[in-house]
């Protein structure tokens, strides 16, 4: 039921889709302080809209407010439990975090006059999910001060080693450890060309930090795909088959969804292709890549440590 | 034009009806990006605020599940920054310093008593 937004609210626009679908669950709220959910229609699209204070919602109080932690993710999270429920059967494009208009006729020009761009969209993820999927490297079980690898200059025996054995160690334990780290990048680029054979379109994000993923690992991609609804479940067969492969030794393969395909909205998403090599891959393809061919900085959320 | 037609069937009901279960990094990463923009009346770019983006750092390293800050072992191998290894250095060190002693000539010590 469209309330006409006093002036003392502002419009807030979650996401829109094709069709006016299914009711929202009851429980869902959006925004706090924000009055009821509702859908709109927009040209030959329907969006999900809600009504909110406009002095939560100003410029100078969102700038405020969202540096808050604990507002900010709130706001997130809220926002994502909307755009979920909203693309619960069927495509639908998420808008940015506080897409905010004046009034709800302000509001529905805006999404007519992005209409086209938003039908190529949806024409391209309708159907589609996100899965994201993280490789990470393990560190080795904790050795015990005698590698047990000896290097010829290294005798464990000695009970005082002399100090060009050690420099040999540490030279032998670096090896060790590029070895490994090239191992997984190499089982990482396997992975993503297994599952570009399911995958209509890939983007490479930054792999998250140490601070995020937690001590002992390192990761090594942060990928998300774009799978059709019906291969999901094989999707997840091939991850387990590689999760068993041996080059996946000493690795986890990580995958979260089904997501509304966030990472596949935007302008400069690939076309769906599942040729391995287009133009989301950078660097040669390495996995550190800011996933993005625009070059259009995301948020450093996940960036590495300053 | 409605698709809900040309929809499958019965989806299942799990897909969607709920955020999936992605730590809180995942859904900032993705709720934070920026996906199609469209010019909105009250203006507030996220990107601009590299202030946010510090503390979200922050913020996500203190939130994110029962996960504790690691370290990053490229760069610090535990094996190599143990205690093990300064008593490595410490005891290569007093070897060296024993060597030392036995290398320098005699009159160049310093007397002994009764010597």
């Amino acid at each position: 039921m469209a309330t006409a937004p006093t002036p003392a609210y502002a419009v807030c626009v979650f996401a829109v889709r094709r069709g006016h679908g299914p009711a929202l669950p009851p429980d869902l709220a959006g925004h706090e302080g924000g009055g009821p959910l509702r859908l709109v229609p927009a040209g030959a699209l329907w969006a999900v809209v809600q009504d909110v204070p406009v002095h939560d919602y100003s410029e100078a109080a969102l700038r405020e407010r969202l540096s808050d932690p604990a507002t900010l993710e709130r706001c997130v999270r809220d926002h994502h439990a909307v755009v979920t429920a909203f693309a619960a059967r069927g495509g639908a494009i998420p808008l940015p975090l506080a897409t905010l208009y004046h009034s709800e006729e302000r509001s529905r020009a805006a999404l007519v006059a992005n209409g086209p761009c938003f039908e190529s969209t949806l024409d391209r993820i309708t159907g589609r999910y996100e899965w994201a999927v993280k490789v990470n490297l393990l560190a080795p079980r904790a050795q015990s001060p005698q590698s047990p690898q000896k290097s010829s200059a290294q005798d464990d025996e000695t009970p005082s080693p002399s100090g060009r054995a050690y420099l040999a160690r540490l030279r032998e334990r670096g090896q060790e450890r590029d070895d490994r780290r090239q191992r997984a990048l190499d089982a990482a680029e396997l992975l993503d060309r297994a599952v570009l054979s399911v995958a209509d379109a890939t983007v490479r994000r930054r792999p998250h930090s140490a601070e995020i993923v937690g001590r002992g690992r390192t990761q090594i991609m942060n990928a998300a795909y774009l799978v059709a609804e019906q291969r999901g479940v094989e999707l997840l067969a091939l991850l387990d088959r590689l999760r068993a492969a041996p080059e996946f030794e000493g690795c986890e393969v990580e995958a979260t969804g089904p997501w509304v395909p966030y990472s596949f909205v935007d302008a400069a998403s690939p076309t769906e292709e599942t040729a391995p090599s287009h133009a989301q891959r950078q660097g040669g393809g390495r996995p550190n890549g800011q996933g993005r061919p625009d070059g259009q900085g995301r948020p450093d959320v996940v960036g590495s440590r300053a | 034009m409605d698709d809900l037609d040309t929809w499958r069937s019965s989806p299942p009901a799990s897909d969607l009806s709920r955020p999936p279960d992605g730590s809180l990094a995942d859904i900032l990463e993705r709720v934070l990006d920026k996906g199609i923009v469209i010019a909105g009346d009250i203006k507030i770019d996220l990107l601009d605020i590299e202030l946010l983006t510090i503390r979200l750092r922050l913020f996500i390293a203190s939130v994110d599940t029962a996960r504790k800050a690691g370290i990053d072992w490229w760069e610090t191998d535990p094996a190599l920054s143990s205690s093990a290894a300064r008593d490595d250095l410490r005891e290569e060190n007093r070897r060296l310093r024993a060597q030392l002693e036995e290398l320098t000539p005699a009159d160049d010590r310093p007397p002994r008593p009764n010597g």
